[in-house]
C-alpha cells in the first residue's frame, strides 16, 4: 500500500487553497469593517447547501452553484452589513454576540429546511494519478477556481479600483473627507467577503459531508490565519490556509475528523493567549 | 427633567421596584399552590436555574463588560464533576456539590487569566474556543467510561445519583425558587459592592481605570471568579433537577441564550437578565417549542433586541418609565451609562 502522507498533502492542499478563498473574506471585513464576523462560517455553509439543492436538482458542478450562491451571499450580506453590521458597529457587545446570533439563526433554519442529518453531493470519479494517488477532480477545479479568485482579488486590492478599501482600512475619516461613501463601501465590502465564503463553500461541498454546522471550523480556520496572517498579504493568507488545511486533514487521519476542529480551538486559544496584542494593536492603529 | 416638580410618581418609579419584585416573588410562591399541571412546574423550576445562569453571566459580561460566549463552561463543567463524583467516586451530594462549585469558581479564575490582557470581541473569541472544546469533549465517547463495561459520556450524558428518589414537583419549584432568590440577591450585593463599582469602571473604559490605579488584570478575574461560581452552582442544580449531565449544559446555544436574556434584560442589571429569562424561558419552553425553534427564537430575539433596544427591552422600558415617572430615574444612571458606552472598547 501507498504511503499515506502524499495524499494527505495533496488533499489538504486542494482543501486550504479553497479555505483561504474565505480567510481572504474575513481579513477583508476585519480590515475594511473593522469587525469579527462570527457569522461567516453560516455563509459557507450556506454555499454548500446551494450546491446541494443545485445538484439534487441535476446540476452537479460546483462551478455553477459558487456563482449562484455568491449573488445569494452578497444579497444577505449587504442586508446584514447595512441593517445590523453599520447600526451596531458603535456597540462593542452588539457585534460578537450579534453575528453568532445570525451564526445560530442560519444554522437552525438549515436544519430545519433540509435536516441535521449529513447530506452528501456526487463527486464523480477521481483521477487516479502515479502511486495510486487519488486525485479528486472537485478539489483540482476548486482550488484553481479559488486561486485564480484569489489572484483577481490582490489585483483588485493593488490597483486603482481597490483604492478606497486601502484609504478605508487605513483611515476612514480622510476617506469620508474624500468623499467618498464610507458605510456604502463598509456595506459592500461586507456582502462581498460573504460571497467569497459562500463561493468556497459551494466550491468545497463535494469534498465532504454537508451539515448544518459545517462552517464553525472553516470559521475558525479563518479567524486563526486572520490572526497570524494579518489582513494586508493575499499571498500569506493564501499559504497559511494550505498550511492549516494539511494538518487539518492530519489531524482527521491520524485521529479523527473530530479532532480537527479541536486542534483549531485549541490553536486560537493558543494564539490569542501567545499574543494578545498582536490584532488589537494593528486595529487600534488603523482606527486612530 | 420632570413635568411633576421632581416629586416621586408613577406606579413604575424607581422606589417601588423593591414592591413589584416583592409581588413577582409573592406570585411565583402562590403559582404551586393553585395545583397547575407538573409540566408547568418543571418549566418554571428549569427556569429558575437558568434565570441564576443568566445573572451569573451578568456579573462577567454585564458589570464587568467581559462578553463571555463561553459562560456553559463552569455551568456544564459544574453539572458533570456533580454527575462524576456523585455516581462514579460515590461522593455523598453535598460534598459534590461543594466541589463542583469551587472547580467552577477555579475555572473563572484560569479563564480570566487567560482572557485578562485581550481586549473586547477577542475576550469573545477566546471563551468561546474553550466553550467549544469542552463541548467536544464531552460529546466524544470516549471520554468516560463507567464501570459494568458499557459508555458512560457522549451524547447520552452522566446521570447523577441523588440520595432520594422522585423528588415532588412542587419541593424543586420551591427549592430552585430558594436558589434563585439567595443566588440573585448575593450577586446584586456584589455587583453595588465597591468590588463591583471598580468593575463598573473597567467596563465603563479599562484605560481609565488603570490609570486611576486600579489592578485590572485581577479585577477581571475576580468578575470571572465570582460570575463562573454562580454559573456552577446553578449547573449543579440543573444537574440536581434533570438527573444527567449531559453535552447540551456546554454547548455554545447556552451560553448565546445566557447573553440574550443579559441583552433583552439590560445589561449589567443582575434582576433584568433574571427578568427576561424567567419570561423567554417559560413563554418558549411553555409552548413546548422544539430546542431548535428555541434557539431560533433567541437568535431573533437577541437580534432584534440589539437593533432596536441597545440598553435592552427592560432597560429601553425603565428609561421611558423614568422619563415618565419623574426624577426617580436618576437613581440608576450607572447602568443607563454603562449601556450607553458598551463594554470595554479596544
Amino acid at each position: 500500500m501507498a504511503s499515506p502522507l502524499p495524499q494527505m498533502l495533496l488533499d489538504g492542499l486542494f482543501t486550504g487553497g479553497t479555505y483561504a478563498l474565505m480567510a481572504a473574506g474575513m481579513a477583508l471585513i476585519l480590515g475594511v469593517v473593522k469587525v469579527i464576523n462570527l457569522s461567516h462560517g453560516a455563509f459557507f455553509t450556506l454555499g454548500a447547501y446551494v450546491a446541494y439543492a443545485l445538484a439534487e436538482r441535476g446540476v452537479e458542478t460546483p462551478l455553477a452553484a459558487a456563482p449562484l450562491a455568491a449573488v445569494i451571499a452578497f444579497a444577505f450580506g449587504v442586508f446584514l452589513g447595512k441593517s445590523f453590521i453599520n447600526p451596531a458597529r458603535k456597540h462593542p457587545f452588539a457585534l460578537p454576540v450579534g453575528t453568532l446570533a445570525c451564526a445560530l439563526l442560519f444554522e437552525q433554519s438549515a436544519q430545519m429546511v433540509w435536516g441535521p442529518h449529513p447530506l452528501s453531493i456526487e463527486a464523480g470519479d477521481p483521477w487516479i494519478g502515479p502511486g495510486g494517488l487519488v486525485i479528486r477532480r472537485w478539489g483540482v477545479i476548486a482550488f484553481l477556481s479559488s486561486a485564480v479568485l484569489l489572484g483577481g482579488l490582490k489585483w483588485v486590492l493593488s490597483a486603482r479600483p481597490g483604492l478606497p478599501l486601502r484609504l478605508i482600512a487605513e483611515d476612514e475619516e480622510i476617506a469620508g473627507s474624500l468623499g467618498m461613501d464610507v458605510e456604502a463601501i463598509r456595506y459592500t465590502t461586507f456582502g462581498g467577503a460573504c460571497a467569497m465564503a459562500a463561493a468556497a463553500g459551494a466550491l468545497l461541498s463535494p469534498s465532504g459531508a454537508v451539515t448544518p454546522t459545517m462552517g464553525r471550523a472553516p470559521l475558525l480556520l479563518s479567524l486563526v490565519v486572520v490572526i497570524v496572517a494579518g489582513m494586508d498579504s493575499v499571498a500569506a493568507i493564501f499559504l497559511l490556509s494550505i498550511g492549516l488545511g494539511i494538518f487539518g486533514n492530519a489531524c482527521a487521519w491520524l485521529l479523527s475528523p473530530q479532532w480537527s476542529y479541536v486542534a483549531l480551538l485549541a490553536a486560537v486559544c493558543l494564539l490569542l493567549s501567545a499574543r494578545p496584542a498582536g490584532l488589537v494593536v494593528q486595529a487600534c492603529r488603523r482606527d486612530g | 427633567m420632570s413635568r411633576w416638580g421632581g416629586l416621586p410618581s408613577g406606579p413604575w418609579a424607581a422606589r417601588y421596584r423593591g414592591g413589584w419584585l416583592a409581588a413577582g416573588i409573592g406570585l411565583l410562591l402562590l403559582f404551586p399552590l393553585s395545583s397547575p399541571d407538573a409540566f408547568f412546574l418543571d418549566v418554571f423550576t428549569t427556569g429558575f436555574l437558568l434565570a441564576a445562569f443568566a445573572a451569573s453571566w451578568d456579573v462577567v459580561g454585564g458589570v464587568s463588560g467581559q462578553i463571555t460566549l463561553g459562560h456553559a463552561l463552569p455551568f456544564g463543567a459544574a453539572a458533570y464533576a456533580c454527575a462524576l463524583l456523585t455516581s462514579l467516586a460515590g461522593w455523598p451530594l453535598p460534598l459534590a456539590v461543594a466541589a463542583a462549585i469551587l472547580l467552577a469558581a477555579a475555572m473563572g479564575t484560569g479563564i480570566g487569566a487567560l482572557s485578562a490582557p485581550l481586549a473586547g470581541p477577542f475576550v469573545a473569541l477566546l471563551t468561546l474556543a474553550l466553550g467549544e472544546i469542552a463541548h467536544e469533549a464531552a460529546v466524544g465517547n470516549t471520554f468516560f467510561s463507567g464501570p459494568g463495561g458499557y459508555a458512560w459520556g457522549g451524547e447520552g450524558g452522566i446521570p447523577v445519583a441523588l440520595p432520594w428518589r422522585d423528588a415532588p414537583p412542587f419541593s424543586s419549584y420551591y427549592a430552585a425558587l430558594a436558589f434563585l432568590c439567595i443566588a440573585s440577591f448575593g450577586m446584586l450585593r456584589f455587583s453595588r459592592s465597591g468590588a463591583g463599582l471598580i468593575l463598573r469602571a473597567v467596563a465603563g473604559s479599562p484605560i481609565t481605570a488603570q490609570a486611576s490605579g486600579v489592578p485590572i488584570a485581577r479585577f477581571k478575574r475576580l468578575a470571572f471568579t465570582v460570575g463562573s461560581a454562580f454559573a456552577g452552582a446553578a449547573g449543579a442544580g440543573f444537574v440536581i433537577h434533570v438527573g444527567r449531565a449531559t453535552a447540551t449544559d456546554l454547548s455554545l446555544e447556552l451560553s448565546f441564550q445566557a447573553a440574550t436574556f443579559a441583552a433583552v434584560g439590560g445589561r449589567g442589571t443582575i434582576v433584568g437578565p433574571v427578568v427576561a429569562a424567567l419570561v423567554l424561558h417559560v413563554l418558549f419552553q411553555g409552548l413546548s417549542l422544539s430546542p431548535s425553534t428555541r434557539v431560533l427564537l433567541y437568535s431573533m430575539t437577541l437580534l432584534v433586541t440589539l437593533r432596536f433596544f441597545p440598553g435592552g427591552v427592560v432597560g429601553t422600558a425603565r428609561d421611558l418609565a423614568s422619563r415618565l415617572g419623574g426624577k426617580e430615574g436618576t437613581r440608576t444612571p450607572r447602568g443607563r451609562v454603562r449601556n450607553r458606552n458598551g463594554g470595554g472598547t479596544p
